[in-house]
């Protein structure tokens, strides 16, 4: 049973000198952070709020000013905590000659697979983010959807406790981003930590537990996600095949007591299930 | 599959498998790149140099054609050395994939020295690809030679034609010519750990390239400003730690220029031969130690 926290920040500052000025940037201020272990932890913040940076502190890609970052209770900067460590970065490329198999057979190597287990490894990993069909491909060829699927499956090759991705659904399509976001859901219900960041709010409403939110190198609000969100004093009842009487009905009871009816609207679809339902029909044509 | 798989990811703090999963990677990566195109080159060089010296004597065909071969060797091992290594870095910054491997458990040590195997690998396949060439063009040209030369003595003594195939022989394909060969490759390695070195603190693949070429003229121009600075000012230890420094920095790459002996006949003394070997090894340790250093203190 794992007890100590997936990812533990303490009082990190990072300070980024610019050459030829005396102020320097400061990316990071006294961050204090805690990803439980299990959970999806959202990222959040504007271009610039330091977002990652704190993650590539976390993977050891970039050294603290002033702090701590531990990973399962290890100190971050040790090559060792990375044994636990998946990492999808923003936009990846990788080696665009080799193909998709001989990717994650390189990364499966970086990480003390071997033989018939590394290969029945990657036959699983390509099978998950659906990249079967194009495993003998060069990466060359790939799309970015295509790209940041590869890029997931290799931070998976290891099968890590914890996976840290940054920007996952940028800049690929609704559909794409649909299948990534299940994933990521599907890596929370084996268990695995993720640690996210995105400008997509509402994906990251959709998937995460807990948000933080940085700006300006400072987390400004953090919390489990519904709590944060909630409107305190207001409650939602959503209806189906409800009758006009019976609307009325309860729009007359909340008159007589103390509440106030604030909206009353018919229910909608999102603009992605919208899109996703259409693509998907055309597809079948 | 997870305690399976769980169960080989034990972490050792050095590992040869890493190191050898990186170096086949750039391998890999640079062989489909077509860098091997540059044989190419050398091999139409060396028949179309072949052809036109048909019109010399024998002697003088094999010395221009040591002359012509090595030397093409040389700046083509020294071009692909420098080419090749100054992108690996930059180019795995740009495209983030320095981020997933190093998010690894990999230590940058076995990175950059997997990196810089590929890279002499590459050099090594090159330089073997090159010189069979060389030895297939020199041993046919031999090979008529001595038979043209066994037809024009045909009625002379015998003495005369064995003193005259032996000359023949000994300006040809022969084992002096292995060292030289040695040493162009030394000389590689030790521009291809120098481009690795400047490639850690360089943003772009072209600073790093115009760097080596200037690193590469200066360090074969080095030892004559050596020289002349020695005769004109007396060697203060001043002076001999400022020379230092300029060694270090830029190598005595004329050092490593032993084709002209090569190319007239003379076999390099076995002194001289260790002497540039361990010279072209030392630096490429010291700048290995240094590109490691630099790296490990780089901010990705």
């Amino acid at each position: 049973m794992i007890t100590e926290p997936a990812v533990a920040i303490r009082g990190l500052t990072k300070v980024f000198p610019v050459p030829f000025h005396r102020q320097a940037v400061v990316a990071v201020r006294d961050l204090d952070l805690r990803v439980q272990a299990g959970e999806v932890y959202g990222l959040l913040g504007p271009n610039g709020s330091g977002k990652s940076t704190t993650l590539k502190i976390i993977l050891g890609l970039v050294s603290p000013t002033r702090g701590k970052t531990e990973i399962f209770g290890r100190d971050s900067n040790e090559v060792a905590s990375h044994e636990a460590v998946g990492f999808l970065p923003e936009n990846p490329y990788f080696y665009k000659y080799l193909t998709g198999t001989e990717t994650l057979r390189f990364f499966g190597k970086l990480c003390g697979l071997r033989g018939s287990q590394l290969g029945k490894r990657i036959d699983e990993l390509l099978d998950l983010v659906g990249l079967t069909n194009a495993r003998y491909r060069r990466l060359g060829t790939y799309s970015k959807g295509m790209l940041q699927r590869i890029g997931l499956a290799q931070a998976l090759i290891n099968e890590p406790k914890l996976v840290v991705l940054d920007e996952p659904t940028a800049g690929v399509d609704p559909a794409g981003s649909r299948e990534i976001r299940n994933l990521i859901v599907d890596l929370k219900r084996r268990g695995i930590t993720v640690l996210l960041s995105s400008h997509l709010l509402a994906q990251v409403q959709e998937i995460c537990d807990h948000v933080g939110i940085l700006a300006n190198g400072v987390l400004v609000r953090e919390g489990p996600l519904e709590e944060l969100i909630a409107i305190e004093n207001q409650t939602e009842l959503i209806l189906e095949n409800a009758s006009d009487a019976f609307v009325k009905e309860v729009e007359a009871l909340a008159a007589r007591s103390n509440a106030k009816l604030v909206a009353r609207r018919r229910s909608t679809t999102t603009l992605e299930r919208l899109f996703l339902d259409a693509t998907k029909d055309e597809n079948k044509q | 599959m997870s305690s399976e798989t769980a169960a080989i990811t034990r972490h050792r703090a050095f590992s040869f498998s890493r190191i050898g999963a990186i170096t086949t990677i750039t391998l890999t990566e640079l062989t489909r790149q077509k860098v091997f195109y540059v044989l190419l080159i050398f091999a139409l060089l060396l028949i179309g140099s072949s052809a036109f010296l048909a019109r010399f004597t024998f002697q003088q065909e094999f010395q221009i054609l040591k002359d012509v071969s090595l030397g093409a060797m040389s700046i083509f091992t020294s071009l692909l050395a420098i080419i090749a290594t100054a992108r690996l870095i930059p180019q795995d910054i740009e495209d983030r994939t320095v981020y997933t491997i190093l998010a690894k458990p990999v230590p940058r040590l076995e990175y950059l020295l997997g990196k810089l195997t590929g890279v002499l690998l590459l050099l090594a396949i090159s330089v073997l690809l090159m010189s069979a060439m060389f030895a297939v063009v020199l041993y046919t040209r031999e090979q008529a030679a001595l038979q043209e030369t066994a037809r024009h003595f045909a009625n002379a003594p015998r003495d005369q034609l064995d003193d005259a195939l032996g000359a023949l022989r000994a300006s040809a394909l022969n084992i002096d010519l292995l060292p030289g060969v040695a040493i162009i490759y030394l000389k590689a390695c030790l521009l291809a750990a120098l481009t690795l070195f400047i490639a850690t603190f360089a943003t772009t693949n072209i600073f790093t390239i115009v760097v080596m070429v200037f690193i590469y003229f200066t360090g074969h121009l080095q030892a004559t400003a050596r020289e002349y600075w020695l005769q004109e000012h007396s060697a203060s230890w001043m002076a001999r730690i400022f020379l230092a420094v300029v060694a270090l920095i830029f190598p005595d790459l004329q050092a490593f220029n032993l084709i002209d002996d090569i190319v007239v006949g003379a076999a390099i003394s076995l002194a001289l031969f260790v002497k540039t070997a361990a010279l072209g090894i030392f630096y490429t340790l010291i700048y290995t130690l240094l590109a490691i250093f630099v790296f490990y203190g780089k901010e990705l």
